[in-house]
């Protein structure tokens, strides 16, 4: 007796999120609006160092522009977004009981669906790559920076897309999924404001290593610290881990 | 999932069959000592049953009755807070995936994607069902066939109508073919040409597959179904096939039909009914006469009365003018009583008192009866 393996599965639940994600005007509507933020950001990060050539030396364009505050804050707004509907539609829609009563093991389905967020996710950034390109023609490009800087932004939206996930099975609406997303980022985000506010101490230090803006700083130097993406990674696990067994929590709820 | 199950490398020999041949004679699904608990409430006690192979079952029970707790458990979508479940020879708790192969199933809300075309979906339902992709093509045509809906393979699923969805999600039950169907109030919400056409097809169905439907509608088990599973309040009331089912009412009627110039006819009968009542040869005794004379071949046309309601007597009118008349009689037996017996215990006796029998005839009570006495709904009318 052969023991069904979980990877067909996944990658039929998975197809068919980013099908779902891209056919309906959702992935495209947060495309838009994210790209017009980053493009914002951009203008001014391009308009701020034609102005001030000289001011900063150890920070070039592509950096300001990957440290900028615009970052978190689309971040804030893209990821609850992206992951409302993943398992609170479902539920709304009554589809979760076909879905769940296929041949495939619910931490297929799990996987599958935070895949599909996170590969939108990345999309959603692909474009911004043609900024770096831009400021190519003009400046030098330390690619290595380039590379580090979208690794912390997967590692970020890793986590916080977990977090959405989470939020999605935890509740049957999609708006409640979105504010309790929404709350538990801006949670963290003011957490680490902490490290900004708070004396040195083991408080600043906590705060230090959840704060999302030293991280996007760190890697925007090209400064990747493992123990930030071990933090990432921690996080995005503890979350998918505790989807899991919400969802295996409904069969006996 | 835990326990995996054994290569068949260390399987001694004279286990192999024992493992592969009986699979067969196994029922597709065993339900034993069932017990399914939301919080306080008991929605399944201790429901216990199985379905062999190339059945059709009527899963029957009046709304709320627990019937899609059950099928939901043996689907796999909840988890049984006591008892155990097994589809195809595999405990869903703990061989969940293996289980729900052998299972397509069809939930009572035939939900769907909206945004995706027809052919979208069954296929994304076929990958699911580890349907390979070169034979994946022919599945999905396959299904649109048998369920009738290739004529929407394009369409989006939001901008179908009720019937089609319940056939896409009939289409998706049926992908891969699967031994066992599991279909929830298929014709629920369904307007009578789409409920005639959906019975149609799961009698269809009923030919190749095993089919356990729910339903709260009797005519549905009686015009699709071989054996019904009745459950009431979370419990099993009774099950059996639905001749034995009707059986089982009891309140089997007699229609008997005399041909007596004879005034006593009534009397004789009621004498009958008595003497039967104490008689103990029939071991089902008491009969009561319900009802009621009618005067019938045009012989006193003028006095035939409408029957009387209620099932209080009435004197046969034909025979009271001492011509010869035709006077039927309709006879209940108790519940417990078999029909048949008494039936041929009233007419040696009343052909013993002389009395011309022309016709005795059992009628068997409707599905309808026979769910209302056993789901108890007549004790609470009365």
């Amino acid at each position: 007796m052969k023991r069904p393996s979980h990877l067909p599965g996944l990658l039929a639940v998975y197809r068919r999120e980013m099908l779902s994600l891209w056919v309906t005007p959702l992935a495209w509507l947060l495309l838009f609006v994210f790209l017009l933020l980053q493009g914002v950001s951009f203008y001014i990060v391009i308009d701020h160092f034609t102005h001030f050539t000289s001011r900063s030396i150890d920070q070039g364009p592509v950096q300001s522009y990957f440290s900028s505050l615009f970052i978190p804050f689309s971040l804030l707004m893209i990821c609850p977004a992206l992951t409302m509907g993943l398992f609170a539609e479902e539920r709304q829609r009554g589809t979760l009981e076909t879905l769940l009563t296929a041949p495939v093991s619910a931490a297929a389905v799990v996987h599958a669906k935070y895949l599909a967020a996170l590969s939108t996710y990345a999309l959603l950034w692909l474009p911004t790559l043609l900024y770096v390109i831009i400021v190519r023609n003009l400046a030098d490009v330390d690619w290595p920076v380039v590379a580090a800087s979208y690794g912390g932004l997967l590692a970020v939206g890793a986590a916080y897309l977990a977090i959405g996930l989470l939020m999605s099975a935890l509740t049957r609406s999609q708006l409640a999924a979105v504010m309790l997303t929404t709350l538990v980022l801006f949670g963290l985000f003011i957490l680490g404001i902490g490290e900004r506010v708070f004396d040195p101490g083991l408080l600043r230090d906590v705060c230090g290593h959840v704060s999302v803006l030293s991280q996007l700083d760190d890697f925007s130097r090209g400064v990747v610290d493992v123990r930030r993406l071990v933090f990432d990674s921690s996080l995005a696990s503890l979350c998918l881990f505790l989807t899991r067994r919400v969802v295996d929590s409904w069969r006996w709820g | 999932m835990k326990r995996s199950s054994q290569p068949l490398k260390q399987v001694p020999l004279e286990q192999l069959p024992l493992n592969e041949a009986p699979l067969n004679e196994v029922p597709l699904i065993e339900v034993q000592g069932l017990r399914r608990v939301y919080g306080q409430l008991v929605a399944v006690r201790d429901v216990s049953f199985s379905v062999g192979r190339g059945e059709v079952v009527g899963f029957l029970g009046p709304n709320g009755a627990g019937k899609s707790t059950t099928l939901r458990t043996i689907v796999g979508y909840l988890g049984p807070s006591a008892g155990k479940v097994r589809v195809n020879g595999f405990d869903v708790v703990e061989e969940p995936l293996l289980a729900r192969q052998a299972i397509g199933y069809m939930p009572e809300t035939a939900a769907l994607y909206p945004e995706m075309r027809v052919s979208e979906y069954l296929s994304f339902r076929a990958r699911l069902k580890r349907i390979g992709k070169r034979e994946l093509r022919g599945h999905v045509d396959q299904a649109l066939q048998k369920a009738g809906i290739t004529t929407v393979v394009r369409s989006l699923i939001g901008t179908l109508s009720r019937g089609f969805r319940q056939r896409v999600a009939l289409a998706d039950a049926l992908l891969g073919n699967p031994p066992l169907l599991i279909l929830d109030e298929p014709t629920a919400g369904l307007d009578p040409n789409q409920i005639h056409s959906v019975r149609q097809v799961i009698r269809e169905l009923g030919a190749t597959h095993t089919v356990l439907l729910s339903t709260h509608i009797l005519s549905e088990v009686e015009s699709t179904c071989s054996r019904a599973i009745v459950i009431d309040k979370g419990v099993l009331v009774a099950q059996g096939p639905i001749a034995e089912l009707r059986r089982r009412r009891g309140s089997q009627r007699a229609l008997l039909t005399l041909h007596d110039t004879r005034q006593q006819a009534l009397g004789l009968m009621v004498a009958a009914a008595r003497v039967l009542g104490v008689t103990p040869v029939a071991s089902t005794p008491s009969m009561v006469p319900v009802a009621l004379g009618r005067g019938a071949l045009g012989l006193v046309p003028d006095s035939v009365e409408p029957p009387p309601g209620g099932g209080g007597r009435s004197v046969p009118v034909g025979a009271a003018d001492g011509h010869a008349a035709v006077v039927s009689f309709l006879v209940s037996f108790e519940p417990a009583a078999d029909g048949h017996e008494c039936l041929e215990d009233l007419v040696a006796l009343l052909v013993r008192s002389g009395v011309r029998v022309r016709e005795a005839k059992l009628q068997y009570s409707s599905l309808e009866e026979v769910f209302r006495v056993l789901t108890g709904a007549d004790a609470e009318a009365t």
